[in-house]
C-alpha cells in the first residue's frame, strides 16, 4: 500500500491531528502566515470540505442518519477527492501542503465509533504518508471547556449516534475519550509527534516552526531567522 | 465475507449492462409474491443520500478511480444498514439488482487493487443465491446500440482506453466479463446464459430460487 512509503514527491506534506478543541486549527492558521511570509507556495486543505461530497456529508450528519460505516466511507471519498485535485499535485508541484486533519482522524473516530481498524486502515491504503504529522494532545475536559465556551458539542462530535449517554456532555466525554485513546495507540504505531496542547499557544507555535523547520531542511528548505 | 443468520433470504443477480437483471428481477418478485412471500428490491446505485451525488460528479467527470469506489461503496453501505439488514431481519426475500460483485469488476478494471476492494465490502453477507447473466460482448453491443447509444462510463470512456466509444465500450466490457467469470468459482455463482429468452431464463431462476425457499422455510 503506497501509505506505507515515503512519497518521493518535491513537495512536502504537513498535517495536525488532534480532537476538536485541541486548539491544531489555531496553530495551523499560525504556521501558515509564517510559512508564507518565509517560503511561499502553502496550500492548506481541511478534512470533510472536498466540492465533491462535503455538503452531503453535512446535510446527512444534520439529519443525524448516518450508521458509522457510511460516515467512515463519506469521509473517505471526501478524502480521496482532496487527495487527487488537491494535495497530489500540489505536491507534485512542490508545494508545502499543510492539511487540518489526515487519515489518522480516520482511525481514531471511526474506531473510537466501533468500525474494525484494519477496515478503516485498508481504506485509506491509497493515501500519500506525510512527512510530519503532529499530534496536539489535550484532556477532553479542557477540549470540552473549549468548544463550550460558544456552544453545545454537536450531534456526531458528541458521539450521540452510540447512544452512549442522553447527555451531549457526558456522551462527548466518553466518546472524544475513546478517540483520545486511539490517537495514543497511533504516536508509535505512525510516528506522531506529540504536542502538549494545554501549553500556552505561543509556546506551542514556537516548538511546532521548531520540527517544521527540521522537516522543511531535510527536503532542502532553508528558512532564514528574522 | 460471512454467511448470514437473518430469518430473510439474499438473493443477488449479476451481470454487465443491458444483460436483463431488471426484467428478471420484476419477474421473479411478481412470482414470489404471488407465492406469498415479503419481497424487497434493492438496485445498485440508488440510496436517495448518495446517489444523485454519483450522478452529479459523473456529469461533471470529477472522479478518479478511487473516489468512485468509495462513493459506491457509501451507497451500498448506506442501502444495506437503512435498508436490506433490516428487511432480513424482518423475513423479507431481498431482490439485489447488483451486488458486491459489481464493484469487484467494475473497480479492478477502473485500476484498483482487488484486494483493496473486497476488503472494502468484507462486512456485506454472503448472499444465498447469486444469479450471473452472462450475455457475451457482441450480443451486448447489439442491445446497447438498438436500446440508447453508448454512455460515457458504460463504455469505461473515463478510463481512457479509446475515444472511439465503440471501440472503448468493447474494451470495457469484455474486462468486465473477464472480470465477472472469474468470480463464477470464486463467489459460487449460478451461470446463466443471457441469449436464451426472457421467459426461459426466468424459469430457470424461478426454479433455483423455489428450491432455495424450500430448504429455507420449511
Amino acid at each position: 500500500m503506497r501509505f506505507e512509503k515515503n512519497h518521493n514527491l518535491p513537495g512536502t506534506l504537513i498535517c495536525v491531528e488532534g480532537i476538536d478543541g485541541s486548539g491544531k486549527s489555531t496553530q495551523l492558521a499560525i504556521l501558515k502566515e509564517w510559512l508564507s511570509e518565509t517560503v511561499n507556495d502553502v496550500i492548506f486543505t481541511e478534512w470533510n470540505s472536498s466540492r465533491l461530497i462535503s455538503q452531503t456529508t453535512k446535510l446527512a450528519k444534520k439529519r443525524s442518519q448516518l450508521s458509522p460505516r457510511t460516515f467512515s466511507l463519506l469521509h473517505a471519498v471526501d478524502f480521496a477527492d482532496r487527495l487527487e485535485h488537491i494535495i497530489l499535485p500540489a505536491l507534485k508541484a512542490g508545494f508545502i501542503v499543510l492539511a487540518d486533519r489526515y487519515v489518522y482522524t480516520a482511525f481514531a473516530r471511526d474506531v473510537a465509533r466501533g468500525v474494525d481498524a484494519s477496515w478503516v486502515r485498508n481504506m485509506y491504503g491509497f493515501a500519500i504518508k506525510p512527512d510530519l504529522s503532529v499530534y496536539f494532545k489535550v484532556p477532553v475536559d479542557i477540549s470540552l471547556k473549549r468548544i463550550c465556551a460558544n456552544r453545545q458539542p454537536k450531534f456526531y462530535e458528541a458521539g450521540m449516534d452510540l447512544k452512549l449517554s442522553n447527555d451531549p456532555y457526558e456522551s462527548y466525554r466518553i466518546f472524544q475519550g475513546r478517540v483520545v485513546y486511539e490517537y495514543d495507540r497511533m504516536i508509535d504505531e505512525y510516528d506522531l509527534v506529540k504536542m502538549d496542547a494545554t501549553k500556552t499557544i505561543h509556546e506551542q507555535q514556537i516548538k511546532f516552526r521548531k520540527i517544521v523547520k527540521k522537516v522543511l531542511k531535510n527536503k532542502g528548505i532553508e528558512i532564514a531567522e528574522k | 465475507m460471512k454467511k448470514h443468520g437473518y430469518k430473510g433470504m439474499l438473493v443477488v443477480v449479476e451481470g454487465t449492462d443491458f444483460a436483463g437483471k431488471s426484467t428478471q428481477i420484476e419477474l421473479l418478485k411478481k412470482y414470489l409474491e404471488c407465492q406469498a412471500f415479503g419481497v424487497v428490491v434493492s438496485e445498485w446505485k440508488s440510496s436517495d443520500l448518495i446517489a444523485s451525488v454519483i450522478d452529479d460528479a459523473k456529469d461533471r467527470n470529477l472522479f478518479n478511480a478511487n473516489t468512485f469506489s468509495l462513493m459506491y461503496a457509501a451507497d451500498f453501505a448506506y442501502r444495506m444498514e437503512n435498508h436490506v439488514i433490516p428487511s432480513l431481519e424482518a423475513g423479507f426475500v431481498v431482490l439485489m439488482d447488483r451486488y458486491t460483485y459489481t464493484a469487484y469488476a467494475r473497480d479492478v478494471v477502473r485500476g484498483v487493487k482487488p484486494a483493496w476492494v473486497r476488503k472494502l465490502y468484507d462486512y456485506a453477507p454472503v448472499p444465498d443465491l447469486t444469479f450471473y447473466l452472462d450475455l457475451p460482448v457482441k450480443s451486448l453491443m447489439k442491445r446497447i446500440i438498438a436500446a440508447q447509444g453508448f454512455d460515457y462510463y458504460e463504455s469505461g470512456r473515463d478510463i481512457g482506453f479509446s475515444t472511439d466509444f465503440y471501440e472503448s465500450f468493447k474494451i470495457y466490457q469484455t474486462k468486465i466479463l473477464e472480470e465477472y467469470s472469474k468470480m463464477v468459482d470464486e463467489y459460487g455463482f449460478v451461470k446463466v446464459d443471457g441469449n436464451k429468452s426472457i421467459e426461459d431464463i426466468h424459469e430457470f431462476i424461478k426454479d433455483k430460487t423455489q428450491k432455495l425457499l424450500k430448504t429455507k422455510f420449511e
